[in-house]
């Protein structure tokens, strides 16, 4: 009997230490979560209270946005702001949180101004799942990243103007093309105000978009008073022009069409000036130089000379200003600013205003969207996809480059600008139109190379 | 393998590690003593044994984690010393450019603050989650383009070409070793003999005979410190990672001076 009372205060002993090792730790324990925050973790199931003592939050799959510009090679220094515009606009959007609550993750791939790398690159973004690709400034370099968009589910937003004479329905164009660029332009100059010019000189960088764009320019030109008095091309990165420029002062002409690209500018304009040639006899128009390209030419080379484009670092609209004043926040208050910037940066929002609406960031469905009128509010203006041919409206200004190297606009193109990139007189019987069965062909047409 | 571990913020990933040990041993003491104090039982100083044991192994685990601790700091400084080195080394370059005529020098200015500022923005939060950006090498390939494209015409600016391009190899080679410092850590199998050897600690802790509340408070305590000392292990293993990590402070010093270039 005493036995079995000592055995039962024995286990009454052991089980009242047990009761307080575990009171002991509990509180332990409970300190610790209360010392890591726990103790803030609202009841809900077993996982997201794990996840939550984790400080792990659930977060809402990226969208990988692919950025394929050249950031090294001649057309770098032209090309390298378009990948700030983008990350620009993709950095905002972010900050509001994202395209249907995802972030955007820019994907930064170099196209080295080499198409085979473009090419490379396209199908490395578009294999790595790449919802959409902003790049590209020469027509090479599009041309040989198109077959890699068109067979994925993966778009293109091209942001520069170019020679048109192409569709793709994998493929938006955000630049202007020559009926809303150069053909404008060109009339301008024909007129009083931009001086009754009459003889044109067309010089160019070998490669499909000046070739093609004055194939249009000549053949705009047939019934015009102005006339084409001579056209050459220069590889990219020449840097001796003298014999050219003496060919452009023997032709007497009073115009030059320059659709020269990159670093060659930089000579270009250098050895126009060396040979005592000036922009009030024979100035410059510029399809292809801005803001940027401008910096690395010395001022009083480029002074007085023309470019024509859409969008202007000097343009004092609000939205323009701002869209100017948060860059240079970011970037640096001496970068410039230039058009296929403002076009990079807009079609960022047009493609996100797509993906908003069609609720997916599925290549179908985003293009469903876009082929319906879409229309966003870029710095410089408002900005409107022709459903027809997956190209803006633009309207089109041509700027005098001052001497601190901006523009005065000298003259705006009093509406917007519907894109054609097949002009009649150029392709007849060509035409696209997606909303109805897409490209209509008409004899081949043969553009010398 | 442990990589989420650097998601968790510090405070909950040391309340996890110490929580995880004391949990073990607690669980243990109360599930597995019984069973392991069959094989000491009826034995005399018992714990006079144990504690010898303990003791022993004590020295050889503290030895080890002691090392250990020491080299993951160790490493920490030094790749904090190469982070500062290279933002020596691009202060300098800096420097360099900004003596070239225009407009070559507002080009190189504009690609090196292009470099800093991707270098914090983009760079540094993706070396958090243990990732290399490749968005720097495109730009520094395009700063070494232009300094190569860059002809001199006195003999003052070949100097000075001479010395940029020495210095901007040898910030090349800095910037080298950081990239290079992302992915080192300490060997998984280290790792898995530190945590064997943590169990095992407590293991014999199991072995003591002593009252259930002393066992626990004991036994809780070594597990505590245990963790704790595994947890700062971790912490600095990667010295990129995580919230204990090497900044990108001495970098914005080198941005902002880029900004007002």
């Amino acid at each position: 009997m005493r036995m079995s009372l000592d055995r039962k205060q024995s286990f009454s002993s052991k089980s009242w230490s047990r009761c307080i090792a575990s009171l002991a730790g509990c509180a332990i324990l409970g300190l610790l979560c209360a010392l890591s925050g726990c103790g803030e973790i609202p009841s809900s199931s077993s996982s997201d209270v794990v996840e939550q003592f984790l400080g792990k939050k659930e977060e809402p799959s990226p969208i990988q946005v692919g950025i394929l510009f050249s950031q090294t090679g001649s057309m770098s220094i032209s090309e390298m702001p378009l990948k700030h515009a983008v990350i620009q606009a993709i950095d905002e959007i972010n900050a509001k949180g994202g395209v249907l609550g995802r972030p955007l993750i820019p994907v930064i791939r170099d196209g080295r101004t080499r198409e085979d790398i473009f090419a490379k690159r396209a199908r490395e973004l578009v294999d790595g799942g790449a919802s959409v690709i902003f790049g590209a400034w020469r027509s090479v370099d599009r041309k040989a990243m198109i077959p890699y968009v068109e067979n994925s589910e993966t778009l293109l937003f091209y942001p520069l103007q170019y020679e048109g004479n192409e569709s793709s329905r994998s493929v938006f164009y955000g630049g202007m093309t020559p009926n809303q660029q150069i053909l404008p332009a060109l009339e301008w100059f024909m007129s009083p105000e931009g001086g009754s010019r009459s003889r044109v000189f067309l010089i160019g960088s070998d490669y499909v978009f000046p070739r093609t764009a004055n194939y249009i320019v000549k053949e705009f030109l047939k019934n015009k008073s102005m006339q084409v008095v001579g056209e050459s091309y220069v590889p990219f990165e020449h840097k001796d022009f003298e014999s050219h420029l003496r060919a452009i002062r023997e032709s007497k002409a009073d115009l030059i069409l320059s659709t020269i690209n990159g670093t060659s500018n930089i000579a270009f304009f250098h050895q126009f000036a060396q040979l005592g040639m000036n922009s009030q006899a024979t100035p410059i128009l510029a399809t292809s130089l801005g803001e940027a390209g401008l910096r690395s030419i010395l001022a009083s080379e480029t002074t007085g000379h023309f470019a024509a484009w859409s969008f202007f670092q000097s343009l004092q609209q609000d939205r323009a200003r701002g869209f100017v004043r948060r860059f240079h926040e970011e970037y640096g208050i001496d970068r410039p600013v230039h058009d296929p910037m403002e076009s990079a940066y807009t079609q960022v929002y047009l493609w996100r205003e797509a993906v908003e609406r069609a609720g997916s960031v599925s290549a179908d469905a985003v293009r469903q969207v876009l082929e319906k009128t879409i229309e966003v509010e870029g710095p410089g203006g408002l900005v409107r996809i022709d459903p027809r041919n997956h190209h803006v409206y633009k309207r089109l200004r041509i700027g005098r480059i001052r001497p601190d190297q901006q523009f005065d606009v000298v003259y705006e193109s009093p509406d917007w600008i519907r894109p054609e990139p097949y002009p009649d007189f150029a392709f007849p019987g060509w035409d696209c139109d997606w909303t109805r069965g897409g490209l209509q062909k008409g004899p081949v047409v043969k553009i010398e190379e | 393998m442990f990589d989420w571990i650097y998601s968790i913020p510090m405070p909950r990933f040391a309340a996890l590690t110490c929580g995880f040990f004391v949990a073990f041993s607690w669980i243990g003491t109360v599930l597995v003593r019984p069973v392991l104090r069959t094989f000491v039982k009826h034995r005399e100083n018992v714990n006079d044994l144990v504690g010898y044991v303990l003791s022993c192994f004590g020295v050889f685990y503290g030895l080890l984690l002691g090392l250990l601790a020491v080299a993951a700091y160790q490493n920490y400084r030094d790749v904090e010393s190469v982070v500062s080195s290279e933002a020596s080394s691009l202060a300098a370059l800096a420097t360099d450019i900004s003596a070239y005529p225009e407009p070559e020098r507002k080009n190189l200015v504009w690609l090196l603050r292009d470099y800093t500022r991707d270098l914090i923005k983009i760079a540094w939060p993706n070396q958090r989650r243990g990732i290399v950006s490749l968005e720097g090498e495109y730009t520094m390939d395009a700063f070494h383009e232009r300094l190569l494209r860059f002809e001199p015409v006195t003999a003052g600016q070949e100097i000075m070409h001479a010395e940029t391009l020495k210095q901007f190899n040898h910030y090349i080679e800095k910037r080298q070793l950081r990239t290079l410092a992302v992915s080192t850590s300490i060997p998984k199998v280290m790792w898995s003999v530190v945590l064997i050897g943590a169990m095992m600690n407590i293991t014999l802790v199991w072995l003591f005979d002593m009252r259930l509340t002393s066992h626990m408070f004991l036994g809780g305590i070594l597990a505590c410190f245990l963790g704790l000392m595994i947890f700062l292990i971790a912490t600095m293993d990667n010295p990129f990672r995580g919230e204990f990590s090497i900044s990108a402070d001495p970098f914005q010093g080198i941005l902002a001076r880029l900004m007002e270039e």
